[in-house]
């Protein structure tokens, strides 16, 4: 859920439009001065999060906290973005660490020279603070829910530099390691006043079952508002650079010269600049002023421009998300499948992403709930299987005709000769997804279909109302890999009426306990009767190799009873500048991270970038 | 007596209503100008009315001319779904001039019953009422209508025009209040009340009259503040989607298809920005005309 949330978050400031404003008009030379030498000042912005707030505290759970992950804020590792393997990642706090081979272990052995800013050395005891710190924040691997797959059962300080964390085999998920390494780190000496000494007392309780468990976990869901409020008197971070000073424009790290490979980073400073919507990020790439910045939705002809600007360029790589046009199955037409692929072959998803997102994503091959690249790595052999829901009008019409729909003056009605307006949903700032909806409302019309594009004032009010089943039709984001799990439970999961609580699945009908998708318990794929949900909740706990034919199982089940359409799977564009900074990487698995994660700030403290001479 | 006067009258207010129409004329020729704002108004009536009966219902798009730089197919360009920019605001000008119309109706009639009833009758109610709008007052516009946004959609021009003619009455009854307080102390209107007239026939006959030109001012001034606000709001995107609504090509255009950084997107930024900034000026020039007519002193000039 946490890479979820990270996911969406990044979305939605991609597509953030917002009233802009002067911001900084700095610029960035390359003999900067101060912190520890060497190469000048490095220009970015925070893409994860819009609008710098000046009195922020250094804190990484702060929602506008002036932590950037990367940069002064440390995990225990970076995940990579690898395209099957959630647990791949680079090292960060931990220097390495072995996973047990059923996953019910992991242990980590720190980096033996890192240090905090204020010269005192990281140790196993900030690692061990730092995962009660998760714990109240309610992480994948730090969870007290009852129930929750790939939780911890105990973290042990084996020594100074070793920690071994030990998954509850009761509900195992293969991504545990991911979910400990994906855990910011945070110093003992600044932090411990934060928990209660009885912490890992109540934690225990929290885990059992009962009347004082339950008041436990009560207790440490309280202590994670008292997280968020945090302020430490000072940033002391473990990371390259420290926080300096931070006002409404800007905000200026130095290089930490106690980091623990300080001599590989090229960066004196890092300046963030501020933002309020993607126009401002445009701007500043224009004009050369940013060495890097992250995925920003961005049109073909702003992209030119980004483009020609001296020094600039513009990585693409790729990233484990999908849009498709979700339907709640509970509204009328769309509990019949036949209109669903109707419209599946009236909407030409090439045009759609042309329109659309013509830089960030490419149009889907198929509905199969799986990104086109994850699907060619997982299941191959099914991709050629699957219907392609190519543009056909003639093809539409038979499937609206099977559905009972009528047409009449050139207008299709619903069965009964009622009206029938495809209405779609759309967050308003989300420009690419209204740009989307705005084309396929042009192509419906102009197959006789009505529709027509309502706005929400933002995305968490629009995830509350479709969530309570408001929309018919509404944008939905998907296959969030690399876990099997988490691609496929966006279809078959808690959305669409089934909850994986303990292991066990359990299905809710339309409109109780979040399933506003409606879909029908068990689907028909094949000639054989499977029920999706228990088919994904299995993926939860299955090794790679087993979850292949499921993947193939649910990917056929999705592309025949689409519960949505697949529209384009996005693109993760970077943008970065030569002028300045060499040495970019441009590998798929190091321009991506877990939620939050500043990229950039990962690849300076591994010593890829480096000052141009 | 009655019988020979009727005719009388009835003929001096037809000589009176020609000369107004030649004074009019005269005003009107006068400055070539003032002509230019009247058909600059006429054209917006008229493509309010008329224009999206003469476009399609749901304009077509080329999706290989995405945002366009202004030529002689479009005139303003194409914009993000590849649709001309000029019938865009064409089709947007409909929601926009009729908001505007409702909004300039309701200021004008409610401002001027309050005002008009405020002042009349003065004492407890006058009291009551100006209380009533110097609160209206105080509260300010936009940041009211941010929040009414979150809670009530404007679906229809008519609701718009509503909320934002319900916002914008008091200036117009304060105004229309010192007018009457004014003009009640004057001598044509004992002369009124001497001859035993009503109450209907002073305000109806006696005094409305005597201040038409000054709320005919105030209600063209409101359809521009009116114009304003809508756009303004559409523009921050805090109200429903509306493709051709003026204030959403704005927000699209420098959002979605950075009409800031890029020069192809400039046509569209313009086209809504050139139609607002027309639309003030024929006010403008139509009010600076009615000033004219109306005031005595600059007719003799």
């Amino acid at each position: 859920m946490k890479r979820l949330a990270a996911v969406v978050a990044l979305l939605g400031l991609a597509t953030t439009t917002a009233a802009c404003s002067g911001g900084s008009t700095n610029t960035p030379g390359s003999g900067g001065g101060g912190g520890g030498g060497g190469g000048g000042l490095f220009t970015t912005i925070d893409v994860t999060r819009p609008g710098l707030e000046a009195t922020a505290p250094a804190n990484p759970y702060n929602p506008k906290g002036n932590s950037f992950v990367g940069y002064n804020a440390m995990r225990i590792a970076w995940v990579k973005n690898h395209l099957t393997d959630p647990n791949q990642a680079t090292p960060g706090i931990a220097a390495s660490w072995e996973i047990a081979p059923d996953n019910s272990s992991i242990t980590l052995k720190l980096q033996p020279n890192a240090k905090w800013s204020d010269g005192q050395p990281v140790t196993a005891d900030d690692v061990r603070m730092s995962i009660g710190i998760a714990y109240t924040q309610g992480s994948t691997a730090f969870s007290i829910t009852p129930g929750a797959a790939g939780a911890a059962a105990d973290v042990e300080v084996v020594d100074p530099q070793t920690l071994k964390i030990t998954q509850d085999m009761a509900n195992p998920s293969p991504k545990f390691a991911r979910g400990v390494l994906d855990t910011t780190v945070l110093p003992a000496h600044v932090w411990s006043s934060v928990l209660p000494t009885d912490f890992w007392d109540k934690l225990k309780s929290a885990r059992g079952e009962g009347g004082d468990a339950e008041k436990a976990r009560e207790e440490v869901t309280a202590l994670g508002e008292k997280v968020i409020a945090f302020a430490p008197p000072k940033d002391v971070s473990a990371g390259p650079f420290v926080l300096e000073r931070v006002n409404p424009s800007e905000a200026l790290l130095v290089k930490n010269k106690n980091f623990f490979n300080a001599a590989n980073v090229a960066p004196a400073q890092v300046k963030f600049l501020n933002y309020t919507g993607n126009e401002q990020i445009w701007n500043y790439l224009t004009q050369g002023k940013l060495d890097q910045a992250g995925f920003t939705a961005t049109p073909s002809d702003v992209m030119k421009r980004i483009e020609a600007a001296s020094g600039n360029e513009v990585i693409r790589g790729y990233s484990p998300v999908a849009v498709g046009m979700a339907f709640n199955q509970s509204k009328k037409p769309y509990d019949n499948v036949h209109v669903r692929r109707g419209l599946a072959y009236l909407i030409d998803r090439e045009q759609v992403t042309k329109v659309a997102s013509p830089e960030g994503g490419t149009a889907a091959a198929t509905t199969s709930g799986i990104h086109q690249k994850a699907a060619q790595a997982w299941i191959p052999e099914t991709v050629p299987q699957l219907e392609p829901y190519k543009p056909d009008v003639a093809k539409a019409e038979e499937e609206f005709k099977k559905a009972g729909l009528a047409k009449k003056d050139g207008k299709w009605t619903l069965a009964d000769g009622s009206a029938w307006k495809v209405s779609m949903h759309a967050p308003s700032g989300f420009s690419d997804w209204l740009a989307a909806q705005e084309n396929i409302k042009s192509q419906l019309v102009t197959a006789g279909v009505d529709a027509e594009v309502v706005t929400t004032a933002d995305y968490p009010l629009y995830l509350q109302e479709l969530a309570a089943g408001k929309y018919d039709v509404g944008f939905w984001l998907m296959a969030l890999g690399p876990a099997p799990y988490d691609i496929f439970q966006r279809l078959y999961g808690a959305s669409n009426g089934w909850t994986n609580v303990g292991n066990k699945v359990s299905h809710s009908a339309a409109g109780k306990n979040g399933n506003w998708m409606g879909g029908s318990e068990e689907i028909e794929v094949g000639g054989e009767k499977v029920n999706p949900g228990e088919l994904t909740g299995k993926l939860n706990s299955v090794g790679a190799e087993e979850a292949k034919p499921i993947m193939a199982q649910l990917a056929l089940a999705a592309n025949q009873d689409l519960p949505v359409i697949q529209l384009w799977d996005y693109v993760n564009t970077q943008f970065v500048n030569n002028n300045r900074f060499t040495g970019w990487p441009h590998d798929d698995e190091l321009l991506r991270g877990g939620g939050n994660v500043l990229m950039s700030g990962v690849w300076i403290q591994q010593g890829l970038i480096k000052a141009k001479q | 007596m009655s019988a020979t006067l009727v005719p009388e009258a009835a003929s001096a207010s037809s000589t009176m209503r020609r000369n107004f129409w030649r004074g009019v004329w005269r005003v009107m020729r006068r400055k070539p100008s003032r002509m230019a704002g009247v058909l600059i108004l006429i054209g917006f009536v008229l493509m309010a009315v008329v224009g999206p009966m003469l476009l399609p219902e749901h304009l077509p798009g080329d999706t290989n001319a995405i945002t366009q730089p202004p030529s002689w197919e479009h005139w303003f360009g194409t914009d993000p779904q590849g649709r001309d920019v000029l019938s865009l605001v064409i089709s947007g000008s409909r929601y926009v001039l009729l908001t505007a119309a409702v909004t300039a109706l309701i200021t004008v009639v409610v401002g001027t019953g309050i005002g008009l009833f405020s002042g009349f009758k003065r004492g407890r109610w006058d009291t009551v009422l100006m209380r009533v709008t110097d609160m209206k007052l105080t509260i300010p516009g936009l940041p009211l209508l941010l929040v009414l946004a979150t809670v009530w959609q404007f679906g229809s021009p008519l609701q718009m025009g509503l909320v934002l003619g319900l916002l914008g009455w008091g200036g117009v009854a304060r105004a229309v209040r010192s007018q009457t307080l004014s003009l009640r102390e004057r001598g044509f209107i004992e002369a009124a009340r001497g001859l035993g007239l009503s109450t209907t026939h002073i305000i109806g006959r006696e005094l409305l009259p005597s201040m038409a030109p000054y709320i005919a001012m105030n209600m063209l001034i409101s359809v521009t503040g009116a114009v304003y606000a809508q756009v303004g709001l559409f523009f921050l995107g805090v109200l429903p989607y509306e493709s051709d609504n003026w204030g959403v090509m704005l927000n699209l255009a420098v959002f979605q298809a950075g009409a800031m950084i890029t020069p192809s997107a400039l046509g569209y930024l313009l086209a809504p920005l050139l139609a607002i900034l027309l639309l003030t000026l024929g006010i403008v020039l139509v009010v600076d005309a009615m000033d004219e007519i109306f005031n005595p002193r600059l007719r003799e000039e």
